[in-house]
């Protein structure tokens, strides 16, 4: 198998995950208007969640689909329980200025991040431990040539590809996908419609917990699971969707693939100690060519 | 009826309502007129539940709308077009009326179709570019998708923040005229406020004149046209 191809399969793989947590992110970021740095720790928590069922000895797809459910669970509480009453007019006099109020529920999430850390770390002593794949990770062999791809890579992208269209459909055929699509662009239009924003919003934040649920469920075969595993993957997450443009679902989902190519080629060509190296460049690289992003439209301010 | 009594809406210290009384009756056109600053849109999104009024009362027949939320008063058969052609320029044509019939899409999916045949029979150029994006319209093609997606919620009463601002004036006669033709038709009850008090007045029943947050007219729409020492004072002409 070339280096080429090796590169080429493990990068989809990788920036199929990629592109979920950055998926994730720019859901709530539209629909809310908040980076969520919790996302990585509401995954981590779920995938604990799953990852003591198994022991129990529930199988692993019943774990699977209750790791979802709770993904979708902690990011609607998350919302209602947190940003909702910190971002009510009522609440307080520092919300009269329009910089607060972007700032505190960053703040807020942050500290999300911190407590679910540290409830991990209560219930399940922080320790690192293995996660499960349902697919062997075994080269998928052609005769005798085996190819650079295993059964694992494809259940990741084949799990990817099913959500992204399941998204797709959701978002361009249904009735709540088009309230949330409206919501996210003219909020006061929304409302004059007659459509509960707030509740759209928080359906936002559980399809995004959906989302990096999922992530979780997929990266951890792979990087085992402990408290800390999956912040790198924010990271990563977070600049797949600065380049592909904050503001727009497909760029998210790009800006992952793209990500996940570029690491994966760093790591076959040159040498995995430069993957944050390149990470950065690339960054600053796109900022600089395209600060909107490369699916993302340029503000337009009407005067 | 609508019946406004004693509402004050104040940002800060400023009232840009100070104690205003009026009624809107059922199948009528009332407008209301002043200059820029009287309050008008103030007004309007204080009835549709976008601004919260310090006090005073908004009832529309039995229904106090004074403390709903904004979708509930909606719900309730009060949809507002609010001022600047207000359509969400990134969805298409099609979708911005879809939004406006959303919610009455579990109880009443029959009549969303029929009222969906409806708009696009009242402007037939929006059923012509119901594919492409409401930012590739005109203005007054625009103004009619604002009004369409209105209208799919099938209001009882119909909020007209300036539908002729920034319309040639051919267009916005066209515009006016067809609400008119709506309410004589269907026995909708609209409140349309307007700084072109002439074409307003011209369609009107009854006319509200604001100056400065105060109710300083109430009459019917053909005596406050008449009546020049009115214009001359608070509309400048």
């Amino acid at each position: 198998m070339t280096p080429f191809l090796t590169a080429f399969f493990s990068g989809t793989a990788q920036g199929a995950i990629y592109a979920l947590v950055s998926l994730g992110l720019v859901l709530v970021w539209r629909s809310a208007g908040v980076v969520n740095f919790a996302q990585m720790g509401q995954a981590m928590f779920t995938t604990y969640i799953a990852s003591q069922l198994i022991q129990n000895n529930y199988s692993y797809w019943s774990a699977f689909l209750i790791a979802l459910i709770s993904g979708a669970a902690l990011g609607a509480l998350v919302d209602l329980g947190l940003m909702r009453p910190l971002t009510s007019r009522k609440n307080s006099q520092l919300l009269n200025s329009q910089s607060m109020r972007t700032t505190i529920p960053v703040i807020a999430s942050l500290g999300i991040l911190g407590v679910l850390k540290a409830l991990a770390g209560i219930f399940w002593a922080g320790e690192e431990r293995g996660f499960p794949s349902p697919v062997a990770p075994n080269a998928i062999k052609i005769g005798d040539t085996s190819l650079a791809i295993t059964g694992f890579d494809l259940f990741v992208i084949g799990t990817v590809f099913l959500t992204l269209v399941l998204t797709t459909i959701f978002f361009t055929k249904t009735g709540m996908g088009l309230a949330m699509r409206a919501s996210a662009l003219n909020p006061e239009v929304t409302r004059l419609s007659g459509i509960k924003v707030g509740s759209v919003r928080t359906l936002g934040w559980a399809i995004s917990g959906i989302a990096s649920s999922l992530a979780g469920l997929l990266v951890t075969p792979r990087t085992n699971l402990s408290p800390n595993t999956l912040d790198l993957l924010l990271i990563i997450g977070f600049t797949a969707a600065v380049v592909g443009g904050l503001s727009s679902l497909a760029g998210s989902v790009l800006g992952g693939f793209i990500l996940g190519y570029v690491i994966s080629f760093v790591n076959v060509y040159s040498a995995p100690e430069n993957v944050f190296i390149a990470i950065l460049a690339f960054l600053l690289l796109a900022l600089f060519l395209r600060p909107q992003g490369i699916l993302g439209s340029k503000e337009v301010r009407s005067v | 009826m609508l019946a406004i009594t004693n509402l004050v809406t104040q940002f800060a210290s400023i009232k840009a309502l100070d104690s205003i009384s009026f009624q809107a009756k059922p199948g009528l056109i009332t407008t209301v007129i002043g200059a820029n600053g009287a309050g008008k849109s103030t007004l309007l999104r204080t009835i549709s539940g976008l601004e919260r009024p310090s006090s005073g009362s908004i009832t529309w027949f039995d229904e106090e709308l004074t403390h709903k939320s904004v979708e509930a008063i909606v719900r309730s058969g009060i949809s507002q077009v609010p001022e600047g052609h207000a359509v969400i320029s990134q969805l298409s044509v099609a979708e911005n009326i879809e939004l406006g019939g959303l919610f009455r899409k579990r109880i009443a999916r029959g009549d969303l179709t029929i009222a969906t045949k409806e708009v696009y029979e009242l402007f037939p150029i929006l059923f012509e570019r119901r594919n492409e994006p409401a930012g590739s319209l005109s203005g007054g093609e625009r103004q009619m998708l604002a009004i369409s997606r209105a209208l799919v919620s099938r209001p009882k009463l119909l909020l007209l923040d300036e539908p002729s601002l920034g319309l040639a004036p051919l267009i916005a006669a066209q515009i006016i005229s067809i609400i008119n033709e709506l309410c004589r038709s269907t026995g909708l009850t609209v409140l349309l406020v307007e700084q072109n008090a002439n074409t307003a007045l011209a369609v009107a029943d009854h006319g509200i004149l604001l100056a400065l947050g105060k109710v300083v007219a109430d009459l019917p729409a053909k005596e406050m046209a008449a009546d020049s020492s009115l214009r001359a004072a608070y509309l400048g002409y």
